[in-house]
Parts: C-alpha cells; sequence; structure tokens
C-alpha cells in the first residue's frame, strides 16, 4: 500500500546498439523517458526523425484500413465478451521474425485498400449508370439515336416540353407560334404531367424558326446523348451495370482472399506503432557521434534487475540516483489484491501529490464495506461475485483496468450479499413472497441483525456511526502526513482540535435526554462523562478560533479567520448527515425488490400451476434484472461520491502524474509481447 | 365526522399518487434532456455510449425513489396488499404530507440534476478521463432528492405506527 519508490536513470551507451537497447526498454516497460533539457551544439545532437516517423503512422494507417476493409467483407467472429479477453500473446522473438514480412505485409494492405477503391470506382459507376438508363425509359419508343438531327433537307428536333402535350396541340402551337414555316411532322413520344418527350421534324430552312417556337415552349434536348436508340443503348447500359457487378463481386472475392493474413495485419499495425513510439523516443535523446544519453524515470525496485538486464547484453553506463526535489517525478502505486481494485476509482479522482500517501488500502475497505451497505441484498451480491469470479477465471489476459474493476466489483458483491443476510434480503422478500404465492407456507429468511424498514432508526444511527469512523479516519490520515511532513503544529491545529470538537461534541449530545429518545437508544451516557466532552470540545473550539488563521500576521483577522473556521463545523454535520445515503439505497434496494417480488406474485399467483410460475418468473426476472442494473449504478456512485467529496475531502488533494513507461504494451493494440522465459 | 373521516384514505393516496407522480415527471424530463446530449456524443464518437449511458441513468433515480415511497405508503394504507383499513382524516392527511418532501424535491432535483448530467457528458465528450468526477457533479444533486427520500420513508412508517 504504497506510493513506489521512484529513481531517477541517467543511460549512455554507444549507438551503434541504440535502436536494439531501446527495444529492450521497450518490452520490458520499466522506464519513463523525460526530455533532457540541454542545448543543443557541435557535440550534443537530437536527431530529426519526422520523415520515419511519418512513414510508420503511414503504414499504421494502411494496416487499420485495409483490417476495416476486411472485416466488412467478412467479420471477423467473435465472442460476446471479446472486450475482456485482451490482447493476444507474443514474444519478441515474434516480433523481430516479423521484420522479414514487414514489406510484403505492407504491400498486402495497400493491395486490400486498392481493391476497395476499385469496388467503390465501379459502384459509383454503377450508379451513374443506372441514372442514364432510367433517364432514357420515357425515349423507349423512339427507334433514331438520341443525337439524330435530321438528314439533307430535314432537321429534327428530340426534346422534352414541360406538362402534358398531345399532337394537336402542338401543331397548334407551332401554328399561332411559327405561322411562317412549312410542314412539320410531330410525334409524342411519351406523354405525362410532368412532361412530353416530343419527336418533331421540320424542313431545313424553318429549322430557325421552329427552333425558337419551341424554345418558347420551355423544349430542351434530352440530358443523355447516344448514337444508339434508346432501348438498344439501355439494354446495353444494363449489359455494363450487370459486367461492373461481377466485376465487384471478382474483387470482393479477391479481398476474401486475404483474410488469412488479417492477423498479419494486425501484427503489422502494432510493429509500427511500436516502431512510430520508439523513433519518438530516439528523437529526445541526446546523441554524439558515438554515444547517445537517456533520462528518465524507474520504478526502485525495477532498477536492479534493469541494470543487470542491459549490462549484461550491451556496453553501457546505467546510474541511478534520487530525483531532485523540483523534479516532475510520476506516481506509480503498488497495492495487494485487496486494495489495488480501487486504484481505479482513485485515479479517476486524482493519484496522490507530493507527500500524501497512497490511500488505496484504507480506502478499498470502506470501500466494500459502503456500496455493501447500499447495495444490501443478499441475492445481487452472491449474482455480483459469481459473475465477476467467472469472468475473472475465465479470461487471463483481459486488460489490467478491466480486470481491476470486475475484482473491485468481486469484493463489492462478497460485502453486498454479507450486507443482505444481515438485514434479511435475499431478491427482497422472496422468499416468504415464493413461499407464501406457490407453497402457501410461511417461510421467511429471517435477519441475522434486524429488519431495517421495522427499525429505520436504528439503522440510521449505524449509519451515521459509519460516517463518523470514515471521517475521522480521514482526519487521523491527514494528522499523519502532517505529522510525516513534519508540520507539528499542523497536525495538532488542523485535526487534533477537530477531533475534540466533533468527537466531543457527539458524546455531549449522546448525554442529552432529547437525543436519546429521538433516535431510540438504549444508553445514555452518564452526565459527568457528558460534561467532560463538553469541556473538551470547548477547548477544540477555543484552539480552532485562535489557530484557525494562523496564516494572518494582523491578530484581529486572524481571530476573525479563526471564527469563520469555527464555522465549519456546519461541514461536518453535512458530511455526517450525508452518510444517510447507506441507509436511503440501501432500502430503495430491498423495497423495489418487494415491489418486483409483489408484481409477480400479482401476476403470476393469481393463475397458479404451471403458468402462473412461467409468469412469475418471467416478471421475476425482468424487474430484478433492472433492479440490480440500476441500483449497482446508484451504490457505485454515491460510493465514489462518499469518498470523493467527504472522505477525501479530510486529507487529500492528490495531483500526481501517472508514470507512463516506455513499453510495447501502451503502443499496441491487438498484441502483448512477454518474454517467454518469465512471466 | 363520517364523511370527513372517510377522506382519510384519499389524502393518503393523494400523497402517495403525487410521490409517484411529480419524480417521475421529473425524471423523464431530466432523463430526456441527457439523452439528447448523449445521442449527440454517440454520433461523433460511438465509443463512448457505455460512459453516456450512465450519465444518462443518473437523473432516472428520482422516479423510483418516488415510486418506492408510493408503493410504501400504498402498502401500509393497505390498498396494496392487504384489507384497506379505514384510515381516519388525520392520518389521512399526514400520509399525504410524508409524501411531499419526495414529490417536490424528486421532482425538482431529477431537472437540476439532468442539466448537471447534460454539462457533464460535455466534459466526457471532450476529456474521456475525467469520467469519474463528471458523475460527481451530477450526484451532489441527488443529494437531496436522498434526504427527501429519507425523511418521507421515515415519516410514512412512523405514522404508520401512530394511534390516531
Amino acid at each position: 500500500m504504497a506510493v513506489q519508490q521512484i529513481k531517477y536513470i541517467r543511460l549512455c551507451g554507444l549507438k551503434k546498439d541504440r535502436k536494439k537497447i531501446l527495444e529492450r526498454l521497450q518490452f520490458l516497460g520499466a522506464v519513463e523517458v523525460s526530455d533532457l533539457h540541454l542545448q543543443e551544439d557541435d557535440i550534443f545532437k537530437k536527431s530529426n526523425l519526422a520523415a520515419s516517423c511519418s512513414l510508420f503512422s503511414q503504414n499504421v494507417k494502411e494496416a487499420k484500413e485495409a483490417l476495416d476493409i476486411l472485416n466488412r467483407e467478412i467479420p471477423e467472429k467473435k465472442p460476446i465478451f471479446a472486450s475482456l479477453e485482451g490482447k493476444r500473446q507474443a514474444t519478441p522473438k515474434q516480433y523481430e521474425a516479423f521484420c522479414t514480412r514487414h514489406d510484403e505485409t505492407v504491400d498486402r494492405a495497400k493491395q486490400i485498400r486498392m481493391l476497395s477503391d476499385e469496388i467503390s470506382q465501379a459502384r459509383a459507376d454503377i450508379l451513374k449508370m443506372e441514372m442514364q438508363a432510367e433517364s432514357l425509359k420515357p425515349w423507349f419508343s423512339l427507334d433514331v439515336p438520341l443525337d439524330f438531327t435530321g438528314t439533307e433537307t430535314v432537321s429534327a428536333f428530340i426534346g422534352a416540353v414541360p406538362e402534358e402535350w398531345t399532337q394537336e396541340s402542338i401543331y397548334d402551337f407551332l401554328a399561332r407560334n411559327a405561322p411562317q414555316c412549312g410542314p412539320t411532322a410531330a410525334e409524342i413520344i411519351s406523354a405525362g404531367p410532368e412532361q412530353t418527350c416530343l419527336f418533331l421534324l421540320a424542313e431545313k430552312e424553318d429549322c430557325a424558326e421552329v427552333e425558337s417556337a419551341l424554345a418558347a415552349a420551355g423544349f430542351v434536348r434530352p440530358s443523355v446523348q447516344s448514337d444508339r436508340p434508346p432501348k438498344e443503348q439501355a439494354g446495353l447500359l444494363q449489359k455494363e451495370i450487370s459486367e461492373k457487378k461481377e466485376f465487384i463481386e471478382q474483387k470482393q472475392a479477391e479481398i476474401r482472399n486475404f483474410a488469412a493474413f488479417r492477423s498479419d495485419l494486425q501484427f503489422l499495425s502494432d510493429y509500427d506503432s511500436m516502431r512510430y513510439d520508439k523513433y519518438g523516443v530516439i528523437g529526445r535523446l541526446v546523441q554524439t557521434k558515438r554515444v547517445f544519453l537517456l533520462c528518465g524515470y524507474v520504478p526502485a525496485e525495477k532498477s536492479a534487475p534493469l541494470e543487470e538486464e542491459l549490462t549484461r547484453d550491451f556496453d553501457i553506463a546505467i546510474e541511478f540516483s534520487d530525483p531532485a526535489e523540483d523534479n516532475d517525478v510520476p506516481v506509480l502505486l503498488k497495492n495487494n489484491g485487496f486494495a489495488a481494485p480501487v486504484e481505479g476509482v482513485l485515479e479517476s479522482f486524482s493519484l496522490p501529490g507530493k507527500g500524501e500517501i497512497d490511500p488505496s488500502f484504507i480506502m478499498a475497505g470502506f470501500y466494500y464495506f459502503l456500496f455493501g451497505m447500499m447495495l444490501g441484498d443478499a441475492a445481487y451480491g452472491i449474482i455480483m461475485t459469481l459473475v465477476c469470479g467467472i469472468l475473472l477465471h475465465k479470461y487471463k489476459n483481459m486488460a489490467v483496468t478491466t480486470h481491476k474493476t470486475l475484482r473491485m466489483f468481486f469484493f463489492c458483491g462478497i460485502s453486498t450479499a454479507f450486507w443482505g443476510f444481515m438485514f434479511g434480503s435475499f431478491f427482497g422478500d422472496a422468499v416468504s413472497v415464493i413461499g407464501s404465492t406457490f407453497f402457501h407456507a410461511a417461510v421467511t429468511l429471517p435477519p441475522i441483525w434486524f429488519e431495517p424498514l421495522n427499525k429505520p432508526m436504528k439503522l440510521l444511527i449505524f449509519c451515521f456511526l459509519v460516517g463518523i469512523i470514515h471521517l475521522f479516519t480521514g482526519l487521523g490520515i491527514s494528522f499523519y502526513q502532517s505529522w510525516r511532513a513534519g508540520k507539528y503544529k499542523d497536525a495538532i491545529c488542523d485535526v487534533v482540535f477537530w477531533y475534540m470538537l466533533v468527537g466531543g461534541l457527539i458524546v455531549l449530545l449522546l448525554s442529552t435526554k432529547m437525543m436519546v429518545s429521538m433516535f431510540d437508544l438504549t444508553f445514555i451516557v452518564p452526565a459527568p462523562v457528558g460534561k467532560t466532552a463538553g469541556y473538551i470540545a470547548a477547548v477544540g473550539a477555543v484552539g480552532i478560533i485562535l489557530t484557525g488563521g494562523r496564516s494572518s500576521r494582523n491578530p484581529v483577522k486572524r481571530i476573525l479567520k479563526g471564527l469563520y473556521s469555527l464555522y465549519n463545523i456546519t461541514g461536518y454535520l453535512s458530511d455526517i448527515l450525508s452518510y444517510s445515503r447507506l441507509l436511503a439505497l440501501g432500502l430503495a434496494t430491498s423495497v423495489i425488490a418487494s415491489v418486483v417480488n409483489k408484481m409477480a406474485a400479482m401476476a403470476g399467483g393469481g393463475i397458479g400451476g404451471i403458468v402462473g410460475a412461467v409468469i412469475f418468473i418471467v416478471v421475476f426476472l425482468v424487474g430484478h434484472i433492472m433492479n440490480i442494473l440500476i441500483n449497482l449504478l446508484g451504490a457505485y456512485v454515491h460510493t465514489n461520491r462518499l469518498q470523493y467529496v467527504e472522505f477525501f475531502g479530510k486529507f487529500y488533494s492528490g495531483g500526481g502524474r501517472k508514470f507512463t513507461p516506455f513499453s510495447a504494451d501502451s503502443s499496441t493494440q491487438y498484441y502483448q509481447f512477454r518474454e517467454e522465459n518469465k512471466s | 365526522m363520517n364523511f370527513v373521516n372517510s377522506l382519510g384514505i384519499v389524502f393518503a393516496l393523494f400523497g402517495a399518487v403525487l410521490a409517484a407522480l411529480l419524480p417521475g415527471i421529473g425524471s423523464a424530463k431530466g432523463v430526456g434532456a441527457t439523452g439528447q446530449a448523449a445521442a449527440g456524443v454517440v454520433t461523433e464518437d460511438p465509443s463512448k455510449f457505455g460512459k453516456v449511458l450512465v450519465l444518462q441513468l443518473l437523473p432516472g433515480t428520482q422516479g423510483i425513489y418516488g415510486l418506492l415511497i408510493a408503493f410504501i405508503a400504498l402498502s401500509q394504507i393497505g390498498i396494496l396488499g392487504g384489507a384497506a383499513q379505514s384510515i381516519s382524516a388525520a392520518k389521512g392527511l399526514l400520509y399525504l404530507c410524508a409524501c411531499l418532501p419526495m414529490a417536490f424535491v424528486g421532482y425538482q432535483s431529477a431537472i437540476h440534476q439532468g442539466k448537471a448530467a447534460v454539462a457533464s457528458i460535455g466534459l466526457v465528450a471532450k476529456r474521456p478521463d475525467q469520467f469519474g468526477k463528471s458523475m460527481i457533479f451530477p450526484a451532489m444533486v441527488e443529494t437531496y432528492a436522498i434526504l427527501a427520500l429519507l425523511v418521507s420513508i421515515l415519516s410514512i412508517v412512523g405514522i404508520g405506527n401512530l394511534k390516531i
């Protein structure tokens, strides 16, 4: 349970080993590389590798695109819990071996993309041709090509005019608008309310007159032109379309042939991602003609094996030192199996800042405890524990964060089951409902402790007690942190006085008759003890008034500030009251579960027999699944809140930066590299 | 007097109905508003679905708390499960009063929690790594719904034991 000690590492190696050393570091994943702020001069230089980097990212993009295309053609078969399976295992040997296949795989990726480009081109062509064929339809009965303009003596007009026309109305129109022109022959190819397709012949010398008359009627020539009669042209288009479709199928089959290389493409994506990251690190190194210098952070416990591993194979100078005070040292947590699962919760608040302890272990105990109280149903807890346990057992390689989350819910499940039995809730009151509905027997699952709905006040008091312990633990950690840092005055003023004030007030309240009768307590604190507690509280209060504003020099200001910090007692009151949510959410789970049971019993119990039992089971399952999900969410959110706001508010502000080592794992997506001979 | 006393169960039922009605409406508004924001985020980045769904659900709890109060009240006055006892007008009014904290606080807090959740969805859209904190802002609003729930539960259970 601690923040790991981090060492500053300086590594100097020969340039000829640079690639090998960095590869080894990448597989080991123990070092976070940091920039060395050194002015470049004639001797020390940084290399610019933007060109190689862009090539790698190009390859990664190409590989991912090819995988996308491949997945569209033949979707990868994935089991339901595929996301839990984690990355596939691979060894550094495989990484080296891939080098020989790298270029051909890039070529394959390019081929796949080109095939896909051809397919989309063909698809666009098909669409274009289909539209052409569609626009030819009104012209099907025309037996000359659409670009037919006439003979030596006759001009032909082929085109469409808006709205519906008949042969007579055309002649009529021409007679009125082109009175000078000679004989014409009009043929309606097709007519509809939108447009009329027209074939009109006129003598060549009348061409201009007829044309201007037609233009007045809104005559336009067809948008598609062809040198074949429309029907024949359409047939030709259809043939081309089917050819293109065949072409597409053929290309799709070609793409499908690449399915065997899917894992190679995935490897390529990871391989070049790793190279990209490696070159990024090389760009940050300081180099001379023959040597390079790498600086960074490494967890203290990994420094010795790292040194041994590197000096065995390479000629290097390696040096570890304690990081300087003003260094931005990254934070890495180390916890046992019980506390590590809540690291994720801690991390999503903030990692411990300078001088702060890692609260994971203390937090873990409270986390499971509070979560269990809020969900508080034995059956739900058992289901959670089983589901998480089975998943954890079945999928060994899942991502670390997923693994932690599942383990957290595993422990929360155990606690939930515990509190469920304490309060006698098993799917709410399912035991007695099923007993009375189907077996006419009065079976009950008696609570080990007591039934909350019968004695809500008792549970409320218990919740406040839990809250006080939780808050006082937080204050205790604050005391420890100040004491460890040598700030004894802060430890006394900010913690001990508050302990005296809040603790004293609580004992004082418990000695009054009013409180005892209000909360239905079975005991009363004897008056002398209450009186003493009152004095202790008063000393605490005076202490806070005198020291709360110790940062100000002005004595008046100091006392005013002290009074203001005494006002913070309302904060403690609301913090403690906040734990009443343990009662409310716990009751919510069991009462809604009872509602579900009642509905199921009303629906199924009335009918009885097999049908009734089936209806009962359906309502029961649907209702309880919904209840589990909603209350799980509620318990999760509110446990987090109690930790973040009430608990952390007392001692923790965070602000640490996460240790992000230079590792293969952070760059890859599909594979995880492990040395064969090590675990 | 008999007529007035016969209204006891009406008052009590009115309270139960209010407890189911108002927080339900509030939650519907809250979840609706967050749903729109969540859908917007998912159009840009489908991988955030899980996170924004959690945030969308947050303002939904008030409706459930309301249901809970209604249910406890209904079973206390005997409308659900068991013969309806005759309830005096005073007791009926007491039940009505006991339901009000949940009804009103539930309604308003669901709407405002919805607004906070919409803002949190915006936060997650831009900085998915801050999901833990984004959940806390709406949860702060819910505190008051929980306090109201607590008062309503304690009152209803307490009234059941009164002899008036």
